[in-house]
Order: structure tokens, then sequence, then C-alpha cells
């Protein structure tokens, strides 16, 4: 497995051993996101906007075969 | 490497390979370098699994050998770049770049950049459209796009945020992104209590300052696990998705607004109907469309309408409808009619200009509705200019002249105070006088309970 190691651009390398922090916020973050929404789903405070114009960032593959499933109908 | 003459200037960085026009046919040319990742793409179905999806744009194989390979992508009527976007469309854009490299990662792979001009829109949706940035993920290693994304998506967003969208203009500017150092300076102070901008902006800034002389740096090997950079991924989706404008859409009831009675709507609405039906036109323009209401008036089936207006609100307006309704025909972006993006880059062909691009396009029909009394007053262009500018480029054009007492008309001569009398030349004689010399004037209708008139006009120079 070869990479395209002459890269032709460059990523920075302060930004390539930043990201080690930048995870570890981020999971924090995400962390007590996901605490908040367990609270809140415990005391009945969730509220689902079905208006939204922006999925959400997982693409399952169950996705794909639905939409292969659906259109074989 | 083999590089022909018709390789498109927008495509020389990547050593993978290039584009290149055949004959008018958008083709790319891949390298044997690239081969081992475009079989492993292909043979693990991400390729067809993204085309399903709607994420990547779709090709097929043309040719290969040994040295080459040669691929057609899907083609895309008219391509609108990162700064000619509203602030939903780059938010989609940016969302699009996440979900793309999570489900890389997923599947052991990563893409080698985050370039905003990697995305374009097109079916009423941000589609990516560089097929050759997905390389193999490598064990450990950081996401090498990451200051990419930051100084293409992030960094233009949170100053739209902060400063108004008109800031995402600003990317025209600096073509590789936001530099860090002005966009960390750039943001509010208390954007530094934040965790999430103190770690993606300005962190990273004091970073890549920090490492910027490091020349030898290259042994320090910085290494990152996968679930690590799934946080990353998660978080700027998150943060991102969550993104809203501040500012209230000025235009958004602009019909309700503007001095039309309704009738008046109607009536213009039925004769761009009738005229748009009797030339079949196929593909058009609106410049100063506004939010599309005009364009989705249209009784035909129109096949790509380019709806493009000055307010980066009336675009994101037009953009939500196209998203609610599902409208595939519409391509919404913003633009300057006194200033359309020029071309930009290197030799400055990287990027093409508006009024290239649209001349490629070459629409059957240019609607410029309630826009001439800007473009004279406002910008103080002669008619004579503008009509050379919609001539250039279209073959027939429906205008609406509104006359010296419209009331717009009297608010824009008013605001030039004294200088009023030189403006004279603003009256309906005129405009046919000017306008005659590159169209002939085929229909004319005054519009009831207005000051305005339409008018259906053929370029003199038929193609």
């Amino acid at each position: 497995m070869e990479l395209i190691i002459f890269l032709y651009f460059d990523p920075g390398l302060g930004a390539m051993i930043v990201q080690a922090i930048v995870a570890a916020v981020a999971g924090f973050l995400l962390f007590s996101k996901n605490l908040l929404y367990k609270v809140k789903l415990f005391f009945g405070m969730v509220k689902y906007d079905n208006d939204e114009l922006f999925d959400d960032i997982d693409v399952e593959d169950s996705e794909t075969e639905a939409k292969e499933n659906g259109e074989n109908k | 490497m083999v590089r022909t003459n018709n390789q498109l200037p927008s495509s020389f960085r990547d050593p993978s390979g290039y584009i290149f026009n055949d004959n008018g046919i958008i083709k790319r040319r891949i390298f044997p370098v690239y081969f081992e990742q475009y079989k492993a793409l292909k043979s693990q179905n991400v390729f067809n699994k993204l085309f399903d999806l709607g994420l990547l744009i779709e090709h097929e194989e043309l040719f290969e050998n040994d040295s080459e390979m040669v691929i057609q992508p899907k083609q895309i009527p008219f391509i609108t770049y990162p700064y000619e976007w509203c602030f939903n469309q780059y938010k989609e854009a940016a969302l699009l770049t996440l979900k793309l490299q999570k489900y890389c990662l997923e599947h052991n792979f990563s893409l080698k950049d985050a370039s905003a001009f990697n995305v374009t829109f097109y079916k009423g949706k941000a589609i990516f459209i560089d097929t050759l940035s997905f390389d193999f993920y490598q064990e450990n290693q950081p996401w090498r796009g990451y200051k990419q994304f930051i100084t293409h998506f992030l960094g233009p967003l949170l100053l739209a945020y902060y400063h108004g969208a008109q800031s995402l203009k600003l990317v025209s500017n600096f073509i590789d992104g936001i530099p860090l150092k002005m966009l960390s300076s750039m943001l509010p102070l208390k954007s530094k209590l934040n965790p999430f901008l103190y770690s993606n902006i300005h962190l990273l800034a004091k970073f890549e300052d920090k490492h910027n002389e490091d020349y030898v740096g290259k042994s320090k090997v910085a290494s990152l696990s996968k679930k690590a950079q799934f946080n990353i991924i998660d978080s700027l989706y998150d943060y991102i998705k969550k993104l809203t404008l501040k500012e209230n859409s000025e235009w958004g009831n602009y019909y309700s607004k503007t001095n039309y009675a309704d009738d008046a709507f109607l009536q213009k609405s039925n004769s761009i109907n009738k005229w748009v039906n009797k030339i079949e036109a196929k593909r058009l323009i609106d410049v100063g469309g506004n939010d599309g209401a005009f364009v989705r008036q249209i009784q035909r089936n129109v096949e790509i309408a380019l709806v493009c207006d000055i307010d980066n609100n009336a675009v994101d307006s037009n953009y939500k409808s196209i998203k609610l309704n599902k409208e595939s025909n519409i391509i919404p972006f913003v633009l300057d009619v006194l200033n359309p993006s020029s071309s930009i880059g290197f030799n400055n062909e990287e990027r093409d200009s508006f009024v290239d691009r649209v001349k490629k396009f070459a629409p059957d029909v240019t609607l410029a509705l309630a826009l001439i009394h800007h473009i004279s007053l406002s910008g103080n262009i002669p008619f004579k200019m503008s009509a050379n500018f919609f001539a250039s480029f279209s073959q027939y054009l429906i205008i609406e002249f509104p006359k010296r007492d419209d009331s717009w008309v009297e608010r824009l001569l008013n605001n030039k105070g004294e200088f009023k009398d030189y403006f004279e030349f603003y009256n309906i004689e005129n405009f046919e006088l000017s306008y005659s010399e590159n169209f002939e004037i085929l229909e004319k209708k005054s519009i009831v309970n207005s000051k305005r008139v339409m008018y259906l006009l053929k370029n003199k120079n038929d193609k």
C-alpha cells in the first residue's frame, strides 16, 4: 500500500501536532453533550426538530441498501 | 508526467491526475501513482456507495492502459465557487466534506485534502467533485486535510457568523483559505473562552506559527488514534450544523414589502411565462433573481435555471426553498452584477470568471427584472454598457424597465441630490434606443398598477 507521499500541499506540522489536543477537547465536549442529552432524555426534555435542513454525519451502509430496496419495489 | 494543452488550469496541484477538456466534455486522466487507490476504492464499493448516496460525482471509465486511465465524470452545467455561495450552501459543503471524511475513515481511507473547491452544487445539493481526493488511511496518522478544512470551511463560516455573510466573499482573495493568524485575530476575544473555538482556531494558529520556521521538524512525527480523529470530525460537524446567522433575512418577505400590487406580480409572471414558452427556453439565468420567486412561477420544464442575487440572505432563502421542495433544476448563487466574480489563481486561470462561465453555459434567455434601475442609477452604468453585457451571453433577454416616476427610481434619483440632473438619460426612449443596437424588440408590455414596462428582446447577433 503506497500513499501519495509527495504531498502537493503542506498539511502544516503545527496542525498535525495540535490535533491531539483538539481531539481531547472534542472528546470532552462530545462526552458532556451525550451526558446532557441523557439527562434531558431522562426528564423528557428532548425536542425533536423535523424541519432541519441538514442530516447527521453518519452515512449508514443500510441507508444505501434501503434506497436500493425501495427502488426495486 | 505527460500534460496536454487542453488540461484545465484549475487542475495542476494533484500529481495523481488532472482534468482536461475534450471537445467540450470534461474528463479526468489518472496516472499510475493513483491506480492502487483507485482500484481499492472501486473494488471495495466505496465509489458506488458514494454515488448512490449522491455525495460524490458519478463517473464512467473510458480508457485504461499501463500508463494512464481516463474517466468521464457526469457533466455539471454550471460550476459555482465557494465565494459565490450563501451561508447555508457553505455550511452544506462543509458538512459534506466532514461526512465524506468520516465515511472514508470507517472504510480505511482518508481525504488527502479538504479544499472548498472540491465541492460544488448540482441538482439541488452539494456534491464532491474531486474523485482523486481519496487516499489510504495510514494507522495513527492525523488528518492531513485538517488545517485546510479550518481555513477553507470553519474559518469563513465563523467570520460570517461574527461579521455577517458578506465575509464569505473574502475567500475569493484567499484561494487557499483564510490565513490562520488573521482568522484568529478577527474572532472576538470571547471566542477564546469557548473550548471548541480555542482549540480549533486560536491554538491551531499558535501551533502553526510556532512550527512555521521549523524546517528540520519533519523528524517529529505527530500521531493520532482513529478514535481521536473521529472525535475531531464529529465535534466539527456538531458545531457547524448548529451554526446560524444572527442577521435577519432582509429580503425574506421581499415581495410583500415592495411596491407590487398582487395583480402586477401576476401580470409580470404571466408575461415571463408566455415568453419563456414562446422561445422554448431550456436554460435560463435570472440576474438579480432574489429568492427565485419568478423562476418558480414559470410553467415550463426549464432544464437549468441559474438564479443569482447580490443579497446573501435572498440566495439563502432561495436555497432553503430548493431544499424543502426538493427542486433539482435551480442553481442559486451570490453575485454582484456590478462586480461579478473575476478569474483568479495562478496566471489568473485557476477559477473562471462569472462572464466566462455564463458564456459557456449560454442561456437561452436572461431575466433581468427590477434590475436596470439599480445598474444604471446605483452603479452609474450607461445603457449601452449593460446592453453589451447582456448581449455577450444571452440569445433572448426579458427585461423590466421601471420608468422615471416609479417609486424606487424616484428614491434612487433623489439620493443623487443635486446631481439628479446628470441622470436625465434615464428614460424609456433612451433605454429603447440604446438596447436596440444589440437587441430587436419583439414584445413590449406595460404592467398595470405600476410604472413598469416588460420587454422581450432578441439578440441581433444570433448564434
